[in-house]
């Protein structure tokens, strides 16, 4: 039994020590990063778009390792219910039932893992679509499974 | 209606019984811890039972009925002790050490020797909870006064609930057992905690590592037993009131315990309620990505809550049988932070402001139901038990009704509802064909049936139906030299129900038109399980030292939304699909415990070594379903190694110095994620304490003051969408003692606890809001008051 006692001390101070010793595996452990702040993203905060209209949506994409996919989602905050990240708050008209809003959910792909990427998607605003306080948010995912995300106050306009 | 049907039932089938049975004798002695030498002339005082030792310092304590008893010990010049023993078949004989006068009581040997060297005997490894540790250490839930315990954290989410953890692994993984019967609840979901009352809590029983042999599915890291109280002494009636007020969430508790017995019948009955506010964090303003959330007053906004519990219980006990049927109710509703729910930053119109006790959008509502009956039956080499339950666990999660994708608005701010119902049967047989064997055979079954409701789907409806048999045997090999080795089977089956969406989503088909579609989200599906487990187990006692060594195999079955979910969960912004393929979770694990308690000091080392065939894990892809990211149940092979080691020392007799650290490593060894670790992986820890009994002062007896140290490194192993936390340092203080305000009562006992003294801002990384960047609790000042009464 004295042995064995030796045996399992040995045994709980290599456990220990492995747990040290085995982080060279290179896990990918980056977020992908998402910007619309540039001269060319587009749309900037509290932006309008007049419906009818066919809008490019820009926005630079990056990760250490390889892109993977995008989505695009568009829907409507007539009930105040969310707010934006991006700098500064937009005016938002009063409150309001919906009765035709936009809704736009597109998903893509971004093929070859490519690490730098500007995401630019035609849309056209449906001319019978509700004019009003809008909410426009990107999502990019990398091949591991991280995702960012990023979303902006805009406005649809008659 | 069938509540009262079942509980009348049940009532009745306490009456119906009566067998012979052997009633027991107590033997033990008592010595001075000091000196070893007998204590002659020490009483030993039960309800209607007593001795007094003779110059050997033995006694003896004739015809007493197998329970749970108590037994205060006094000798002149000693400490008086109270312990508790468990009279049964082939009872140990006691050994009593008392300690003189002036030193104090060590914590430690308070538990009754016979159910110390009973866990010592069995190799599955243990750890005991009495009530002295709960009343000591009581904290906002049951789980976080369990946390000081090395190796069980929790996940939680606010100030008032939380879930247990094990070596790190949580939710379905751990079993928690209330009287015998597992308790059944949304044991899946994150964001609401354990729906027990922790007050009138005597006796938890810990088991840190695999333990379906005994407890069937779920118990593949662990289990937290909550045993039965300790039987009331004859012709008694005793009872306690417990007040408590804390100054973090403005939290106003009263709890109050009663418990009698005549001859034969007793009972016990306990309410307790409890109030609070929106807890407080030493920030003013929360960072959640680019949102940044500024707080009134440091307040949580949205995190008040109340709770409002009550249970009742009536016993018969007799030479023949014992039995008793318990009934409780807890309710709470809590809300939840109004800032973010789940991922989603949410604005509001609501004045959440205005007040801190309010619980406004987003909120829960929780009731838990229970009704149990356990019959014990002893005949002269075998000892039946059987455990009945029925329990019901309706939950509602309420939100302001917003659009999301296809969803149009909804009319109510009824998100979700869960209705769970479940019936348990458990048989079991303790046979003892001579002095060297243990036999323990039984069955377990289990019935669930869970229904949904709400505008928000993440579960299908489903019902489950279990039923498994086991036996082992704790063989003697020498007195102390033990053997257990057991085998279990089950099976099961889970029949998931069909769900679709309340609304149309729009599809654009291949030709170019569009078509809305009410789509499926769960299909109608009957899934079929069995599993083969077991444990084989060694524990040898060398004078001081313990050794324990366990192989075991445990498992667990799918979960119906790990199996047939198939939705989006827009406020964690992802859509969950399900696996039907998926089998039985198996794990494999190799535990060793060495405890070595001497007088002065003792040490233990608790090290474990698992192996996961084929962990269930939510895996977030790198693909998208209406711009919410895919994440999808799968299987990985999980390694993981860790384990506990605890010191304690007593120094200048007063001071009582005790320190502990965990730690544990998990690393998916296959699938999607090979290389990382598991989600909410607790860091390494390290909990340093200190207690110091000052002399007795004006009316306060037996004073102490406890200083707890607790450093944690950071989190670095993190698997997405998780984020790293860094470590942090906090510290505990409180002050304890017992008044002796009531002549011929017990004393009043009172506690004044400083939580996060230096008001320090830290983040647990296995709490739910740490995603969202929320800190812990800040500095809390609470002062309890326990009032017992009754002879």
């Amino acid at each position: 039994m004295k042995f064995k006692t030796k045996y399992f001390y040995f045994l709980f101070i290599m456990l220990l020590a492995s747990c040290s010793s085995d982080d060279g595996i290179d896990k990918d452990e980056e977020k992908p990063t998402i910007n619309i702040n540039y001269d060319g993203g587009f749309p900037h905060g509290c932006e309008e778009l007049v419906r009818g209209e066919t809008y490019e949506f820009r926005a630079m994409v990056t990760d250490n390792q390889a892109l993977a996919s995008y989505g695009i989602d568009i829907h409507h905050n007539f009930d105040h219910h969310t707010h934006d990240d991006q700098v500064g708050e937009c005016d938002l008209e009063p409150k309001k039932e919906a009765v035709n809003p936009l809704i736009f959910m597109e998903n893509y792909a971004i093929e070859d893992g490519l690490t730098s990427y500007e995401i630019n998607i035609r849309i056209t605003l449906p001319i019978d679509a509700d004019t009003g306080d809008y909410h426009c948010s990107f999502s990019i995912t990398d091949a591991t499974g991280w995702q960012s995300r990023t979303s902006v106050d805009i406005k649809i306009v008659e | 209606m069938f509540h009262k049907i079942l509980s009348v039932v049940l009532f009745f089938s306490l009456i119906s019984i009566a067998i012979a049975q052997d009633s027991f004798q107590i033997k033990g002695f008592v010595i001075h811890a000091g000196t070893l030498q007998p204590a002659e002339g020490a009483n030993i005082v039960g309800k209607n039972l007593f001795a007094v030792t003779s110059a050997t310092g033995a006694f003896t304590i004739n015809n007493v009925v197998e329970g749970t008893y108590r037994f205060t010990i006094s000798h002149i010049g000693c400490e008086s002790k109270t312990i508790s023993v468990d009279v049964g078949p082939n009872m140990d004989e006691l050994k009593i050490f008392l300690n003189e006068s002036t030193t104090e009581l060590d914590e430690v040997q308070i538990e009754g020797k016979t159910k110390k060297r009973e866990a010592m005997e069995v190799p599955v490894v243990t750890h005991t909870v009495s009530k002295e540790f709960l009343d000591s250490n009581r904290e906002n839930s049951l789980m976080q006064t369990l946390k000081k315990i090395p190796g069980v954290s929790t996940i939680s989410i606010g100030s008032g609930q939380s879930k247990p953890v094990i070596r790190g692994l949580g939710f379905n993984r751990i079993a928690v057992v209330q009287n015998g019967i597992k308790h059944e609840a949304q044991q899946w979901g994150n964001d609401h905690g354990l729906e027990i009352d922790q007050y009138g809590i005597e006796n938890i029983q810990i088991i840190k590592g695999p333990a379906s042999l005994v407890y069937g599915s779920d118990a593949i890291a662990g289990v937290v037993d909550i045993q039965p109280n300790v039987i009331p002494f004859q012709n008694s009636f005793t009872g306690e009131v417990n007040v408590l007020g804390e100054s973090n969430n403005d939290l106003l508790g009263i709890s109050a315990g009663v418990q009698g017995r005549k001859e034969k019948w007793f009972y016990r009955a306990r309410l307790t309620y409890r109030d609070y506010g929106d807890y407080k964090v030493p920030t003013d303003q929360i960072n959640y990505e680019n949102y940044i959330f500024t707080l009134h007053e440091n307040n949580l906004r949205n995190t008040a809550g109340k709770e409002a519990n009550a249970s009742f219980s009536v016993g018969y006990v007799s030479d023949k049988m014992k039995s008793e049927t318990f009934f409780s109710s807890v309710n709470a509703k809590n809300g939840y932070f109004a800032n973010a729910h789940g991922l989603e930053a949410r604005a509001s119109s609501i004045d959440f402001d205005s007040s801190n006790r309010d619980i406004d959008l987003p909120y829960q509502t929780v009731n838990h139901f229970k009704v149990m009956n356990s019959i014990t039956l002893a005949f002269e080499n075998h000892t039946l038990k059987f455990d009945l339950g029925y329990q019901t666990n309706y939950r509602e999660e309420h939100t302001e009704p917003t659009p999301h994708g296809y969803m149009p608005k909804p009319s109510s701010t009824k998100e979700r509802v869960f209705h769970k119902n479940t019936f348990s049967l458990n048989a079991k047989d303790s046979f003892k064909p001579n002095d060297r064997h243990d036999l323990v055979a039984g069955i377990n079954t289990e019935f669930q049936d869970n229904k949904i409701d709400g505008w928000g789907f993440l579960i299908p409806e489903y019902n489950r139906f279990t039923i498994g048999a086991f036996a082992y045997d704790q063989y003697e090999i020498r007195s102390n030299f033990h053997l257990l080795a057991g085998i279990r089977y089950d099976y099961g089956r889970i029949r998931s129900k069909s769900y679709y969406d309340w609304f149309p989503s729009t599809i654009d088909n291949a030709n170019g038109s569009i078509s809305y579609v009410y789509l499926q989200r769960a299909q109608d599906k009957t899934l079929d399980f069995d599993n083969v487990s077991g444990s084989v187990g060694l524990s040898y006692i060398n004078k001081n030292t313990t050794y324990k060594i366990n192989v075991g195999k445990s498992f667990r079955m799918p979960l119906a939304n790990e199996l047939a979910s198939d939705g989006v969960f827009y406020s964690m912004y992802r859509y969950e699909r399900g696996n039907l393929d998926l089998d039985p979770e198996e794990s494999y694990q190799l535990d060793i415990d060495i405890d070595h308690t001497a007088e002065l000091f003792s040490v233990g080392v608790s090290p474990f070594l698992n192996f996961f065939e084929n962990y269930i894990y939510l895996n977030p892809t790198s693909e998208y379903n209406e711009t919410q990211q895919i994440y999808e149940y799968t299987q990985a092979k999980v390694f993981r190694f860790g384990g506990e080691l605890r010191a304690s020392t007593t120094v200048l007799k007063k001071l009582k110095l005790d320190a502990s650290a965990e730690y544990v490593f998990a690393r998916q060894t296959s699938g999607p994620k090979k290389d990382f670790t598991l989600p909410f992986s607790p860091p390494l820890s390290g909990l340093f304490s200190a207690n110091y009994q000052f002399k007795d002062f004006l009316f306060f007896n037996k004073p102490q003051l406890i200083a707890d140290y607790r450093i944690t490194a950071a989190q670095n192993e993190i698997v997405p969408p998780e984020k790293t936390t860094e470590g942090y340092h906090v510290v505990n203080m409180s002050f304890m003692t017992e008044m002796n305000v009531f002549k011929n009562s017990s004393p009043v006992q009172m506690r004044i606890k400083l939580n996060n003294v230096f008001n320090t801002k830290y983040f647990d990384h296995t709490s739910f809001y740490r995603l969202i960047e929320v800190p812990e609790p800040g500095r809390n000042i609470s002062i309890s008051v326990t009032v017992p009464f009754g002879k």
